[in-house]
């Protein structure tokens, strides 16, 4: 099965750039993390901070373009990684592994079809 | 002529079941068609190995309808099963493999939200039809099949894993395993009165502790579980009085506890006693000595009981476990200094939970304070007890005198 690996952290603990000391720290784990999980990772980014989020909402089949994420949350989604699995046990193992800085939630989510089908 | 046969067995095939086809829905669809077919193939002379046949038949009628889709949605078809002959159907003994073990793992997966577990593992280990396990959980029985169906919907959808865990998180999983079981059983165990349906399925209860008890012989919390579901199980015929209202334990006749039951409850529990006791052995402790007592006659063994929930409170230090313990210091130390551990406990988290009330009522009745007593009677009684229980308290309510 694929599953895709969301991650949830307050963006604020990277600082208020893409590419503070604490960021590069983090992607330097996640590198690692990718490299140990050779075949079982497909594919994967961090996303720029949501100060860069633009959401376009439908209502009643109207479509209105708004600055920022589409809900303002404590948590925010900041990347993810789509890997190959044998069962949710084995993605629960994957997102174990995945680094946060401090507090953190990695949210795991089955695909219904293979990536890119 | 079903029902028993799937009281007994219906766990152990529908686990079967579901660990070949590793689908949950296949699975009870196939019995259910398994025993309507019984009720005609069995008018006349039943098989001599029924929970053998409707293994058998359950497994055709599933490969039949992963024929039928696999037709349908033109994939791989699964190996067919060779068609059994007449001699078999009735006579031979197909092993059933027992695969509860993983289905338990699977119904209590971590994944799977806490008040579906149990629920689940009701249904589907124990074989406990919904609308049983509505009524014990107090709950609209739709309610329930919703739960029901979400949780299965869950498990083939996020791909639970039809596996026993691994040593990994092997602890963390039979925790969850044994935190559902006492669940399910302080449901069985909540009306003492025994009259209620849902009563009847402490017997399942003393089942799957057993088996599990069987299957993991070198897990000490699992041999505790099981002997503490006996130690309370051997209780009920003197958890009500002919009034059918709540006896206290420490005025139970223990002449009226079964024996046989307290027999198997220290089997299981001398299995452990050579270890490290975890907290659910020293629950099973604190049983095993109220059991221990012989007759009214002989003075409750209160003081025993307050040094095990010390032990307790040392490995597994919680509002409920500080709550119990409680309930003893005050026969030893008496009320006032019980009242203070209780009063510290009111922002715990307890404000729904009714044996907080009630102990708060009694030792503020003892105290002589015997307005805020009828208050926290109230608020124990506001909770909605079973009949029981409710007796017990407005008795109590009732002699608070000013």
């Amino acid at each position: 099965m694929h599953y895709m690996i969301l991650i949830y952290e307050d963006e604020s603990v990277y600082g208020d750039k893409n590419d503070t000391p604490e960021m590069q720290a983090i992607v330097a784990k996640h590198w690692d993390l990718v490299s140990d999980l050779g075949d079982q990772y497909k594919t994967g980014a961090g996303l720029a901070m949501t100060s860069s989020a633009t959401t376009v909402r439908t209502v009643n089949g109207k479509q209105t373009i708004h600055d920022g994420p589409f809900a303002e949350t404590r948590e925010q989604l900041g990347g993810y990684y789509v890997i190959e699995a044998d069962n949710l046990d084995d993605a629960i193992a994957v997102a174990r592994r995945v680094p946060v800085r401090f507090d953190g939630s990695i949210e795991i989510r089955p695909l219904l079809h293979p990536p890119g089908k | 002529m079903i029902e028993p046969v799937l009281r007994a067995d219906g766990g152990r095939i529908t686990a079967a079941l579901a660990a070949r086809f590793r689908d949950l829905d296949l699975a009870e669809e196939a019995l259910a068609e398994a025993c309507a077919r019984a009720l005609s193939a069995w008018a006349d002379a039943p098989p001599a190995n029924p929970a053998g046949w409707l293994y058998r038949v359950a497994t055709r009628v599933a490969l039949d309808s992963l024929r039928r889709s696999a037709v349908r949605h033109a994939t791989a078809l699964p190996e067919p099963e060779p068609e059994p002959t007449v001699e078999e159907l009735m006579s031979a003994a197909p092993l059933i493999p027992d695969e509860r073990l993983r289905l338990i793992f699977v119904c209590c997966h971590p994944a799977i939200h806490p008040d579906a577990r149990a629920a689940l593992t009701l249904r589907l280990v124990c074989g406990l039809s919904a609308q049983e396990i509505a009524r014990a959980f107090l709950i609209a029985e739709p309610a329930l099949l919703q739960r029901l169906t979400r949780a299965k919907r869950k498990i083939a959808d996020a791909g639970v894993p039809f596996e026993v865990p691994g040593p990994d998180h092997w602890s963390e999983r039979l925790d969850a395993v044994l935190s559902t079981l006492e669940v399910a059983y302080a449901h069985a165990h909540a009306d003492g009165a025994g009259t209620g349906r849902h009563a009847g399925y402490a017997e399942e209860m003393l089942g799957i502790t057993a088996a599990l008890a069987a299957m993991l012989p070198s897990e000490p919390e699992v041999q505790a579980l099981a002997a503490t579901v006996r130690f309370a199980e051997a209780r009920r015929p003197a958890r009500v009085d002919a009034d059918g209202m709540m006896v206290p334990l420490a005025e139970q006749d223990p002449m009226l506890w079964d024996t046989s039951l307290i027999t198997e409850g220290r089997r299981y529990l001398a299995r452990i006693l050579t270890h490290p006791l975890p907290a659910r052995g020293v629950q099973a402790l604190i049983h095993a000595e109220w059991c221990a007592r012989e007759s009214l006659a002989d003075a409750p063994p209160w003081p025993a009981i307050l040094t095990l929930y010390d032990a307790l409170l040392a490995c597994r230090d919680d509002p409920v476990t500080r709550l119990n313990r409680a309930v003893a210091l005050a026969e030893v130390r008496g009320p006032a200094i019980a009242f203070e551990e209780v009063d510290a406990l009111s922002h715990a988290g307890l404000a729904d939970y009714l044996p907080y009330h009630a102990l708060r009522a009694d030792l503020l009745a003892r105290l002589g304070l015997a307005d805020t007593a009828r208050r926290a009677y109230d608020a124990a009684l506001a909770l909605a007890p079973a009949g029981a229980e409710r007796r017990w308290l407005e008795r109590g309510r009732s002699e608070c005198l000013d």
